[in-house]
């Protein structure tokens, strides 16, 4: 009897080793470059006795959105220090001799004593033989100041979650879209997240720091709202669509958040119209609904592109 | 004595699957259905007309029956003109989930009939001893031999050709048996290429191959105790769907069991039957030879159950009773990836049932008393705790925003019978009320395309219990060579669950015209009326007649789909010594009563004429049994309202086989 089941349970085992293994769901959500990595240094800069590390996921600059965390450690010591005061410029030179700066944001107040300081940067262009980048910061440590400047290198964006776009609107205004999550998309429900930047004289911006004296930047856009149509553009796909999904609203933080479905993995496109506070068109436009089998879906003149 | 008198039981009990009183089993075969606690009487597994059948033949001839066909093979068998969301269908009281979201595989295609004695079909409420159920419950009766004195061999090679889709099948059998040992093997092949319709037109994508192998042993642990162990393996591999936009690439299945079962000589419990079993079955659609599909696809399915059945029986003086305990725990999971015609980009990804999670334990109930002498009251009760769980309920909560992870449901049910004979009539009435959990697709189901009507459906985690009123009666006569009988059962059903078109997203599969989600209707109603004759016109010639009539309606009075006209079968059967010969002739008048809501069309009515010959011999020891027989005499070219879009049904088959005693 015992050798009976032994032989059944041997059995068993030879019979449920499955013919086809079931698809590792977590790996097929990740986007490839940027699986839970920690994050890496990207630059290193030495002021006083202290040492200032910027860091990033891939340990690079892409073009759109990075998230940055700047970290300042006693270089003697090894221990992590305090930032009483802090300012950031990233600034961009062309080579027609125009300087703008980039839309960024560190919020001091909320961070932790030590740090490291988390904020982000959107690069609305790449580092090119005609686009050259510098980051410039002013740290204060102890009362005593500090002024920065590192040349830096902006790569393309591997991520496609994270593309962005710039553009030209209706009113003549040029503005810059970018996505900032999700990162790592699911199938179901995501919140979208995108900041929208428009090209403005440095005029309007209440800040005196300026250390690349640009006379225009890109500054949070207030009041839009980004219309949303999420669909799969592949011919296959029949320009499919998803239920459920919300238009970005600009909250406190600048942002803009509205919420997209994704019904299955692949490629989509986010079907954008930007419209002012005024309910105005400023870019883009609506795109057929119909299902429509072995045709490549239309796209809005305002749309990004993503994979996962 | 007493002793040997028990020991003699044990054995018989090994034959079948409950202890029950041998002289009801005797009874019902003569009588209305289901007079005993366990439904209707034992049948073997053959048909008036044909002796080597398939599964769903011998489905087929119950009169409660009928089939949503997608091809030749794994017919989806209808209860009470129910789907298999609505029915339980259980080998021998285990649960079994198919694995295919299209309903390629319901769990009568992992079986071959030399697995199985007969099949109960229990009608409504009295088939939830096995679990909740709306429709009734379809128990497969495995085979396992009987404990004999003597050591005994038995062997059966059953071997046929059938013409038409040249289908070859070899089935064969071994049991040995002795006082404390049983071993109970099988071994079957079957394969079938495309067949043709009337028409003599092939019918493209339906042809099967399917392997299927069992084994059993059983051990006698004490004088009243018995442990057996049982597993199936089936693999059905290029098994083609004429209806569906794509087939069957390989499916397997291991089912097993390990049962224990004891006797009791006196006091109440006459016997105590436990059982922990495990089945696993994977199931890969294959869409290769499909070069009209705009988008190529995987759809692999996995279905994994663990289960427990334990019951109890009980006799004293005119009251039995069997109580039973059902516990088991299934996980579901299907997978769809698309490919873009651009084979270089990525492919897409999602599941169509997000790792769902059915568990389920409950108590059945199920007594009989009898009364008097020529009345007997059967009543019953069922109480289930259902519990369903989606580890990626992200999917579900697409279209359903607020769905949780983790669903639990109440399902209770009743049922009562009184039965009365009076002269040569019998009368029945019976009562049952039963509530239903919602199945995996229908909860949980993402996009699931449905061929029929064109649309991709989504299940909703929301759903209410379905709950079943239900009535039946029923009236027999009997007398000399003439007998009659009428069997109607009424059902109510609120909540009845089925897709609505959902005006939301925008359909995935390239074939589909939208997105249906399931939702509850306020009620259905199902009404099924059967009418039997039988006469001896001589001693060796018999006449036999069915008619069949069914009518449902949704609750804005529009019929239901998949409801079976007005049918009727009639045949001849004659037989004297050896020979026996069958002309039968059976036929469904025109669908009027068709659903244009749920995408049916009108079909057409039809008959078929079929006729059969067998001669039994002996060459030594051995007996031969020989059949010759067409089906569809006429070749007429007909689909029934059942086939799954209208693809016609077999033209003219002759078949052959034979069945050797070893």
């Amino acid at each position: 009897m015992k050798k009976t089941m032994l032989f059944l349970f041997v059995l068993c085992h030879v019979l449920f080793s499955c013919t086809k293994e079931k698809t590792n769901y977590n790996k097929e959500l990740e986007p490839g470059d940027i699986s839970n990595q920690e994050v890496k240094v990207a630059y290193k800069l030495n002021i006083g006795d202290y040492e200032v590390s910027i860091k990033t996921r891939s340990g690079k600059l892409h073009l759109g959105y990075n998230k940055i965390y700047i970290e300042l450690t006693n270089r003697f010591t090894g221990e992590r220090a305090p930032l009483d005061a802090f300012q950031f410029s990233a600034v961009m030179n062309h080579s027609s001799g125009q300087k703008a700066a980039a839309p960024y944001r560190f919020d001091l107040g909320e961070q932790v004593e030590e740090g490291p300081y988390a904020g982000y940067v959107v690069f609305p262009d790449q580092s090119s033989a005609d686009v050259a980048w510098t980051l410039y910061m002013q740290i204060s440590i102890y009362d005593q100041t500090y002024a920065l400047e590192q040349e830096v290198q902006v790569e393309a964006q591997e991520n496609k979650n994270l593309n962005m776009t710039t553009f030209i609107g209706e009113d003549d205004d040029v503005y810059c879209v970018a996505l900032i999550a999700p990162q790592q998309p699911i199938v179901g429900e995501n919140e979208l997240i995108t900041g929208i930047y428009r090209y403005t004289s440095f005029s309007n911006i209440s800040t005196e720091y300026n250390p690349g004296e640009v006379e225009y930047a890109f500054l949070e856009a207030k009041g839009y709202t980004l219309k949303l149509d999420p669909r799969m553009p592949d011919p296959s796909m029949g320009n499919h669509s998803s239920p459920n999904n919300k238009d970005l609203a600009q909250r406190d933080d600048g942002l803009y958040y509205g919420q997209v479905n994704y019904t299955m993995t692949g490629n989509w496109t986010l079907n954008f119209i930007l419209l002012n506070g005024q309910g105005q068109v400023v870019k883009g436009e609506d795109v057929p609904t119909d299902f429509t089998p072995g045709v490549e879906g239309v796209k809005s003149t305002l749309h990004l592109d993503i994979l996962f | 004595m007493k002793h040997i008198n028990k020991g003699i039981v044990l054995l018989i009990w090994a034959a079948n699957g409950y202890a029950q009183d041998t002289t009801k089993l005797q009874d019902t075969t003569q009588t209305l259905e289901a007079v005993t606690i366990t439904a209707t009487a034992k049948r073997k597994m053959e048909t008036d007309m044909k002796m080597v059948i398939s599964i769903d033949e011998f489905l087929a001839s119950s009169e409660r029956i009928s089939f949503i066909k997608r091809g030749a093979f794994a017919w989806e068998p209808l209860l009470n003109n129910m789907t298999t969301e609505r029915s339980s269908i259980t080998i021998d009281g285990m649960h079994v989930f198919g694995a295919c979201t299209d309903k390629m595989d319901p769990i009568t295609s992992y079986i071959e009939s030399n697995n199985l004695s007969t099949i109960d079909i229990s009608s409504g409420q009295q088939g939830s001893m096995h679990g909740a159920t709306v429709a009734g419950n379809i128990d497969l009766k495995r085979k396992s031999t009987s404990f004999s004195l003597e050591k005994q061999w038995r062997g059966i090679y059953q071997t046929g050709f059938e013409s038409n889709n040249k289908h070859f099948f070899h089935l064969g059998n071994m049991a040995y048996s002795s006082d404390r040992l049983v071993l109970d093997a099988s071994l079957a092949f079957r394969k079938a290429s495309s067949y043709f319709d009337g028409h003599k037109e092939r019918i493209d994508h339906s042809q099967y191959h399917k392997i299927n192998a069992s084994f059993g042993l059983a051990l006698k642990t004490g004088k009243f105790a018995a442990v057996r162990v049982d597993a199936i393996y089936d693999q059905a591999k290029d098994v083609g769907y004429p209806g569906l936009p794509m087939d069957l690439g390989l499916s397997r299945a291991f089912i097993t069991s390990l049962s224990y079962k004891q006797l009791f000589e006196e006091g109440l419990v006459k016997s105590w039957d436990t059982k922990l079993y495990f089945n696993a079955l994977e199931h890969y659609m294959d869409d290769t030879k499909r070069p009209e599909n705009l988008v190529h696809m995987d759809m692999p399915g996995w279905s994994t159950t663990y289960g427990l059945l334990s019951n109890v029986s009980l006799h004293h003086g005119d009251f039995r009773s069997e109580i039973q305990l059902n516990a088991y725990d299934n996980l579901s999971i299907a997978e769809m990836r698309m490919y873009p015609q651009d084979r270089s980009r990525q492919t897409m990804f999602a599941y169509t049932w997000p790792w769902v999670s059915t568990g389920f334990v409950g108590f059945a109930v199920n007594s009989s008393w009898d009364i008097t002498t020529r009345s007997q009251l059967d009543f019953g009760a069922s109480f289930g705790w259902h519990y369903n769980h989606s580890k990626y309920v992200e999917f579900n909560r697409i279209f359903y925003p607020e769905a949780s992870p983790h669903k639990g449901r109440l399902l209770p049910g009743l049922h009562t019978r009184y039965q009365l004979d009076i002269n040569s009539f019998r009368f029945s009435v019976g009562l049952g009320y039963g509530h239903r959990a919602p199945s995996v697709s229908e909860g949980y189901g993402y996009y699931i395309y449905n061929s029929f009507d064109r649309y991709d459906y989504v299940g909703n985690p929301n759903l209410k219990n379905e709950i079943s009123y239900e009535l039946n009666a029923g009236m027999g006569f009997k007398k000399e060579r003439f007998r009659a009988e009428a069997k109607m059962n009424y059902f109510h059903i609120q909540h009845y669950i089925v897709g609505e078109i959902l005006h939301l997203g925008s359909p995935m599969n390239y074939q589909s015209v939208g997105v249906k989600g399931y939702a509850s209707l306020k009620y259905a109603k199902i009404f099924n009326l059967n009418l039997h004759v039988g006469y001896d016109l001589l001693e060796h010639l018999h006449w036999k007649g069915e008619l069949s009539y069914s009518r449902a309606r949704d609750d804005k009075q529009e019929p239901l789909p998949f409801i079976r006209p007005l049918s009727y079968q009639s045949s001849l059967y004659f037989m004297h010594r050896k020979f026996g010969a069958q002309l039968s002739v059976q036929g469904d008048l025109s669908q009027w009563d068709f659903s244009a809501a749920y995408g049916e069309d009108h079909t057409a009515a039809y008959s078929v004429y079929n006729l059969s010959m067998d001669y039994s011999f002996k060459i030594k020891a051995h007996e031969l049994t020989l059949q010759f027989g067409v089906e569809n005499l006429f070749n007429r070219y007909y689909s029934t309202y059942a086939d799954w879009g209208n693809i016609p049904r077999m033209g003219r088959n002759v078949f052959t086989a034979l069945k050797f005693n070893l």
